[in-house]
């Protein structure tokens, strides 16, 4: 079976809207509430934002999935960008490197129903995110 | 200019009124900042009542406006927000504790005067 | 228990069971491949169809005589004509155990009389008792047939356990999916009746919440009571949690979340009913309270309320009507 998906790659602050507007029509074929829509939007807003700030260039990927007896969401965000150290360490609100609130990756975790996150230093970032139609 | 800002008496009022680039964000804090000393404004509302979403830049960006402003003798009120909009942004952990804000424009407009 | 019979016609959407169990090509020959059931075992069934058309009659009899006999099975034969229209159903599904061609199609028939028995109120045990009745009969008259080849007979009768204990796993999946089905849709009526966001005057909602909340209902509770506080333009929430039994680190976040999203919106959310010993609780596993606008009572929560929103209320006779009759 082949899963709807879009690919949207992440350079400037104008792609970080579309990869979000995109994103949000993509999940709204599937019955999430509205707010749960707001809260993909805004996940993936911080996300393909990382990039932007620190990567420079990358990839948001969304595609709808469906398990077992569950459908949702999965978003796949990459770069090859400088890669996190300390990736503990990044996932505590409030640490910030560029003086900003240093909530997007924990609060992405929060909204989301599953958070991967790998990183190589001089390689590249790869968060993994899904987010379930509750049922 | 993507968002239109308003002078009524000496109230600013800035309507956002689509999805808003980093930039865009940045060119509103520059023209209230601006604004507010040309115009010697009291307040400023700032309408996000069409706004779909706010992430931490967004969120970080009103909270410096709103600083910038009382600087300059101002008081922001933000107005407007959606139910899905706010829920979402607790759940991000932002809360834009010490930004006033009020249902609508007209309420707003009322807390100003 | 209550008198019960078999009704008319029973409409069972077979397809939807299907899909809703997820019983595809692929987890029926799982199911097969996990019995050990193949070719051969089909093989050995079809061959017993012509044997098994001759004692048939007599294995039903035997049945339902035995099902006659206790009170729960019994209820359900009164009529008469009904008793023959099972007992020619019956036939037909003993035979087709032998008639080969065990594919999607067999298996829909199968989940068919699993449904129908399940919506009768059937047990289970019920069920079991009659498969392992046919089990024994069927031994029985195989090893007469087979005298002389007992090994014979014991292949046979392994091939047809396989087949009837994909029956059972197929019978007792429907029923526990019927079960699983009025649960989640008793669930989701318990949910809506219990969150009532009441409008108790110009401006001013009221939520009593009652039950336990798990993580799911917390946050269809923030949903509902953000969007009500837009669509009513209320000013205030007062919240009473009086009736929540637990309160623990979860629940007690999103109350945050749902104070601070208020916040945003404009409005002002109030909790009350909140005891000692949760309010301790919370500050135990550090929640910060200082954030939350608690008041003892409702009545005090409402009182607060009304401050906030300027209402005075008055002791006098006058008319009140305006305080609670706008919009
Ligand atoms: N894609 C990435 N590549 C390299 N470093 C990253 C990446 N994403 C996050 N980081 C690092 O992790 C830190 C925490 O990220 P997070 O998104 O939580 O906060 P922030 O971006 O600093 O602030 P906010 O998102 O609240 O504006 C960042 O400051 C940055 O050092
Ligand atoms: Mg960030």
């Amino acid at each position: 079976m082949v899963d709807d998906q879009v690919s949207i790659p992440i350079l400037t602050d104008s792609d970080i809207v579309s990869a979000r507007q995109q994103a949000r029509e993509l999940a709204k074929r599937f019955s999430f509430s509205s707010s749960e829509l707001a809260g993909i939007a805004a996940a993936i807003s911080e996300l393909a934002r990382n990039i932007v700030s620190y990567a420079t260039q990358g990839t948001v990927n969304v595609s709808l999935i469906e398990e077992a007896n569950k459908k949702g969401i999965l978003v796949i965000v990459e770069d090859q960008g400088p890669g996190i150290s300390d990736i503990p360490l990044a996932m505590q609100d409030g640490y910030s490197t560029s003086n900003s609130l240093g909530l997007g990756l924990p609060g992405v975790k929060r909204l989301m129903d599953s958070f991967e996150i790998q990183s190589e230093i001089g390689k590249g970032t790869t968060v993994i995110v899904k987010k379930w139609v509750l049922r | 200019m993507k968002v239109p800002i308003l002078k009524q008496g000496n109230i600013l009022i800035a309507t956002i009124q689509s999805a808003l680039t980093d930039n865009d964000l940045l060119s509103l804090q520059d023209n209230l900042a601006h604004q507010v000393i040309q115009y010697r404004s009291q307040g400023v509302v700032i309408d996000i009542t069409e706004l779909d979403v706010m992430d931490s830049f967004a969120t970080r960006t009103l909270r410096n406006i709103a600083n910038i402003l009382k600087l300059r003798g101002a008081k922001t009120i933000i107005v407007g927000m959606q139910p899905d909009v706010a829920f979402a942004m607790v759940q991000l952990g932002l809360t834009l504790p010490d930004i006033k804000t009020a249902r609508d424009l007209d309420e707003g407009l009322t807390l100003l005067k | 228990m209550e008198k019960q019979s078999l009704p008319k016609s029973l409409n069972i959407d077979t397809l939807n069971l299907m899909n809703g169990m997820s019983l595809d090509e692929n987890e029926i020959q799982h199911r097969k491949d996990w019995l050990q059931f193949d070719q051969s075992d089909e093989a050995r069934l079809t061959e017993l169809n012509e044997m098994a058309q001759g004692y048939a009659d007599e294995v039903i009899e035997s049945l339902y005589e035995h099902f006659l006999k206790f009170e729960d099975t019994q209820r359900f034969f009164e009529d008469p004509n009904i008793l023959k229209r099972v007992k020619n159903l019956q036939k037909q599904y003993f035979l087709r155990l032998t008639k080969g061609n065990y594919d999607s199609k067999y298996i829909e028939e199968r989940l068919k009389i699993g449904a129908v028995h399940a919506s009768i109120g059937l047990d289970v045990k019920w069920y079991l008792g009659a498969y392992n009745f046919y089990m024994r009969a069927v031994a029985t008259r195989l090893f007469k047939a087979f005298e002389s080849k007992p090994e014979k007979a014991l292949a046979a009768f392994f091939s047809l356990t396989k087949l009837v204990y994909m029956d059972i796993g197929l019978a007792i999946d429907t029923y526990i999916y019927q079960r699983e089905s009025t649960i989640q849709r008793q669930q989701e009526a318990i949910r809506e009746l219990s969150t009532p966001v009441l409008q108790l005057r110009k401006e001013l909602l009221i939520l009593p919440i009652i039950g336990a909340i798990d993580a799911q209902r917390a946050r269809q509770l923030t949903e509902q009571l953000l969007h009500a506080i837009r669509d009513k333009r209320a000013k205030v929430v007062v919240v009473d949690i009086t009736g929540v039994p637990t309160v623990d680190s979860r629940v007690a976040n999103h109350l945050v979340q749902t104070v601070d999203a208020s916040r945003l919106m404009g409005a002002t959310l109030i909790i009350t009913g909140l005891s000692a010993e949760v309010a301790q609780t919370l500050v135990t596993i550090g929640v910060d309270l200082t954030k939350i606008h608690t008041v003892g009572d409702l009545q005090g929560g409402i009182e607060e309320a009304d401050r906030i929103l300027g209402y005075q209320l008055i002791d006098s006779p006058a008319d009140p009507s305006h305080l609670s009759s706008q919009e």
